[in-house]
């Protein structure tokens, strides 16, 4: 079956290169019938890639270890769902991964858009055939899945700290998001080379960019949590490299997503959005570039492999692509309309774009600077976490402003009134929330009190939204209040489901402010019975208990939780000892308490299990931290109430393009 | 109609400019730690980030004495002790890679508290013993 | 190996003919461009943009009005113009397409809009 897998990924390769070529030639020249032949090979593309990943699935299911794929990451123990996850699990399959799901988004793109927009199609194919071909290639000549061996009797198995429920979720959802970046790209790029400058490649694939943003910022709060609960050190997010890699392009995703809505309303800002769309997909190539060489020093640190070299090559030709076509077609781009004041929403938008902008290229910067100063000076220079901490608080807290202004404004211009009027609730909520923070004894931390209080502003100003919206249904005759709210948000689900969007970044900002800036951290060793105390909590070391399994021992510290003279729990830090892969596992206790919506996480940093039987914990307080999950699910709420389709604005925007299209009756 | 031409852009400008000054200016005066390899140190000043293979790892990062071992260059001979303090992470042991920080005193490398940190087997190669 | 060797087989027709198909169904084809925006589709298309913007800014600014964020003052105030700018636009693409948006209903400065 190898051979067959070999033969779909080559065939792969044929197809995408025909796309690129036959499809540009077609576009060109218009050449319908070409054009069309070009598409269908582009959708075949998908149809020999499925084959290739179904080869591998397969053997993987199987137990093949003539694949060395499947020998180098599974074994006969390892359960149905990680021969699964294996897919994904190293270089080759990964690999698979991606070409699978952006042949399948081209597929899906090209054959949904055939008929509504032919000329646009005619070069999106051309442009996704190219870039899927680079892939099919790095597949056939450079890391192939389907490499076969003499089959030994056992596999190399999966590390176990990857068998676990987030393998299977985590990276299969960074990946629809990481390619899903490649559609919008595609088409921003084929109306350029068709000399459009309407915002029809906007309108088509305001979905797909919705959608892959969900995805990619789903998955990254998925990876945060894995990160907190299995890894065990007590945080979420380390600025390493690989994290940023997924970062940078949903921040770019995020400054392009509200962008587009300034093109749509005002026609303004579209030079800002091909670039916008262009450095967000850039970022996600460069991401996946990253996680595969050795080039950048990181906690993953991903073996080097000759597949750095090629896909700096794609990098370089992507973006050098881009930017040709941009500076080309600058003249179509050019608006007549001009910002007209600075109170109005337009420039609240381009400020949410600078500033998402400079956090991504300050972050671009931190990761790519060991390998700048390592050229230059020899040895690499790695930028700490104040670094990163540094301009997240400079950049991130006007954009959490920005957040609570700009449903205020008017587009335009926005009169001073008006503006007094909107602000007034909000803020006046803020400067409470404030003040009663202060009282609390929480007016430590200049940078706490502001998170905490813009905070406040936001989502006072979504809520005041909401209240305003709901009431003016109410007297257009809606029944109940229920049934305004309903209907306020069901007509206009973009709006209001954006708010409840920023309503939960602006929980995941309380949660990162709070477990940060609040959060305490003790560390002691402790003889059995002795106690120690953080935060309010009383923590006393009772006993060890070891337990055997089948390739595990268990090593747990038996630790009793006291508040205010209660006993109200007992958690059991310690650490896991594989018996095959030889290696050890720390297994972090995390208690949940819910007044506070934040954690008690114990860690048994050192057990000795003879003499003293000391242990030494560690015990760190996170207040709010559970907001940043939370928020993670108000997220996915808000998206698909934007997502959800309207049919009335479908229609509209179905017959503006008809015209267009239609010949004129005389 | 001729509009008044507004401030906004020059004031959006202005703010670009004084964004980048910032990060210029940050950027010079905390610059990052380098990361080297124990035959690098002797050419290196202050804080540092070291990457090396452990070598001889004996006594107790929590006690006094602190967590002891050498540390290796990845593909050379050059070796440097080290004492180190804090957390130790799982995956620790001889023969592993592993970056702490600190400064060079006296021939010894004092480690920072709880910087220690090891590389996790890389996901994309097969695994070496 | 022969099941391999034959799924390559029909495969690699399959392929063969997908790619070949619209010059298989059209071996004379009438017509073989592809369609493309010339010049006038190109200001018709902007023109309907600037129309929906118009439209749509009036929609916006009475839900905005009714809401509240808007004041009376400032309602009245922008109301006029952007009438203004969308009765130019709807004039601009000719009588077709405000019958066409009639049909469909959607004509905000006739009748009162829900927010």
């Amino acid at each position: 079956m190898a051979p067959l897998g070999r033969a779909a990924l080559a065939l792969t390769l044929g197809l995408a290169a025909y796309a690129l070529v036959a499809g540009a030639y077609a576009a060109w020249r218009g050449r319908r019938r070409l054009a069309l032949s070009a598409r269908n090979a582009l959708v075949a593309a998908f149809g020999t890639t499925l084959l290739a990943s179904l080869i591998l699935l397969g053997a993987l299911l199987r137990h093949d270890f003539s694949f060395v794929y499947v020998a180098e990451h599974t074994s006969r123990q390892l359960g149905t769902a990680y021969r699964f996850s294996a897919f994904w699990g190293g270089q080759e399959g990964s690999l698979l991964l991606w070409l699978l799901v952006l042949t399948g988004y081209a597929a899906a793109a090209v054959l949904l858009n055939r008929r509504s927009a032919p000329d646009l199609v005619a070069w999106v194919v051309p442009v996704l055939g190219g870039l899927a071909a680079f892939f099919a290639f790095v597949l056939v000549f450079v890391a192939t899945p389907f490499a076969t061996q003499q089959a030994p009797p056992d596999g190399a198995g999966l590390n176990p700290s990857l068998q676990n429920p987030y393998m299977l979720a985590h990276p299969p959802l960074l990946y629809l998001g990481y390619v899903g970046l490649a559609v919008p790209w595609a088409f921003g790029m084929g109306a350029l080379l068709a000399r459009r400058a309407d915002e029809r490649w906007i309108v088509a694939t305001r979905r797909w960019t919705l959608l892959a943003w969900t995805a990619l910022g789903v998955g990254q709060l998925l990876g945060s949590h894995w990160a907190y609960v299995e890894v065990g050190w007590g945080g979420f997010f380390a600025w390493d490299p690989v994290e940023n890699a997924a970062l940078m392009p949903w921040l770019a995703a995020t400054a392009f997503l509200h962008s587009v809505m300034v093109q749509e309303k005002r026609g303004m800002l579209k030079v800002w959005n091909v670039i916008l769309v262009s450095l967000a997909f850039w970022l996600s190539l460069f991401g996946t570039f990253l996680t595969r060489s050795g080039v950048v020093n990181s906690i993953h640190s991903f073996a080097q492999s000759s597949i750095g070299g090629w896909f700096l090559g794609a990098i370089a030709v992507t973006a050098a692509f881009s930017l040709l076509l941009i500076l080309t077609r600058l003249e179509l781009l050019r608006t007549e309309t001009k910002l007209e004041s600075l109170v109005s929403r337009e420039v609240t938008f381009l400020y949410n774009n600078l500033l998402l902008v400079a956090l991504a290229l300050t972050i671009l910067w931190g990761v790519t600077s060991p390998i700048v100063t390592e050229l230059l000076n020899g040895v690499p220079t790695n930028k700490h976490q104040g670094y990163y901490d540094f301009f997240l608080r400079i950049f991130g807290l006007p954009l959490l402003f920005l957040m609570g202004v700009a449903p205020l404004l008017a587009w335009r211009r926005a009169s001073w009134r008006s503006v007094r009027a909107s602000f007034a609730i909000p803020a006046a909520v803020a400067v409470a929330v404030g003040l009663v923070l202060v009282a609390l004894g929480e007016g430590g931390s200049l940078l706490g009190l502001l998170a905490y209080t813009l905070s406040a502003f936001v989502l006072a100003s979504i809520g005041y939204e909401f209240v305003r919206g709901t009431a003016a249904r109410r007297a257009l005759g809606e029944p109940s209040w229920l049934r305004a709210f309903g209907s306020l948000v069901a007509r206009n689900r973009r709006r209001y489901g954006g708010y409840v969007v920023h309503a939960a970044i602006v929980l995941l900002a309380l949660g990162i402010a709070g477990s940060g800036v609040s959060g305490t951290e003790r560390g002691r060793l402790l003889q059995p019975g002795e106690s120690m105390r953080v935060a309010g909590y009383t923590l006393t070391y009772l006993d060890q208990t070891v337990s055997q399994r089948p390739n595990v021992t268990e090593l747990r510290v038996n630790v009793a939780v006291s508040r205010g003279g209660h006993r109200i729990g007992t958690l059991h830090p310690g650490k896991n000892a594989y018996l095959a892969e030889q290696q050890t596992s720390n297994e972090m206790a995390i208690r949940h308490d819910v007044a506070s919506l934040g954690d008690l996480a114990v860690i048994a940093d050192q057990i000795n299990q003879t003499g003293s039987r000391a242990v030494y914990l560690k015990a760190l307080a996170k207040p709010l931290i559970n907001l940043i999950w939370i928020a993670g699910f108000v997220f996915v709420l808000g998206s698909a109430i934007t997502l959800w389709p309207d049919a009335r604005e479908q229609r509209r925007l179905a017959d503006r393009y008809d015209e267009a299209l239609a010949p004129v009756a005389s | 109609m001729a509009r008044k031409q507004s401030p906004a852009r020059l004031v959006v400008a202005l703010s670009v400019a004084a964004v980048l000054v910032i990060f210029l200016v940050y950027t010079s005066l905390a610059s990052g730690t380098p990361l080297v390899q124990p035959s690098q140190l002797p050419k290196q000043h202050g804080s540092v980030s070291l990457a090396g293979v452990v070598l001889r790892p004996h006594g107790n990062a929590r006690s006094t004495q602190g967590l002891r071992f050498g540390l290796r260059d990845f593909a050379g001979k050059t070796t440097v002790n080290v004492v180190y303090h804090g957390s130790v992470p799982d995956l620790f042991k001889a023969g592993r890679r592993v970056v702490v920080d600190g400064t060079l005193k006296n021939g010894v490398f004092v480690a920072r508290p709880d910087t220690l940190v090891t590389k996790c087997p890389s996901k994309y190669q097969p695994k070496k013993g | 190996m022969t099941a391999a060797v034959v799924i390559a087989a029909v495969l690699a027709v399959a392929l063969v003919l997908a790619v070949a198909l619209p010059f298989l169904r059209e071996p004379e084809p009438a017509d073989d461009r592809l369609v493309a925006l010339d010049a006038r589709a190109q200001r018709r298309l902007a023109l309907a943009e600037e129309r929906d913007r118009a439209l749509a800014a009036l929609k916006e600014l009475e839900l905005d009005h009714r809401t509240g964020k808007v004041s009376d003052a400032d309602y009245r105030a922008e109301v006029g113009e952007l009438r203004r700018q969308a009765a130019t636009s709807l004039r601009a693409l000719g009588e077709r397409a405000e019958a066409a948006r009639d049909r469909n209903g959607d004509v905000p400065q006739l009748r009162q809009r829900d927010p």
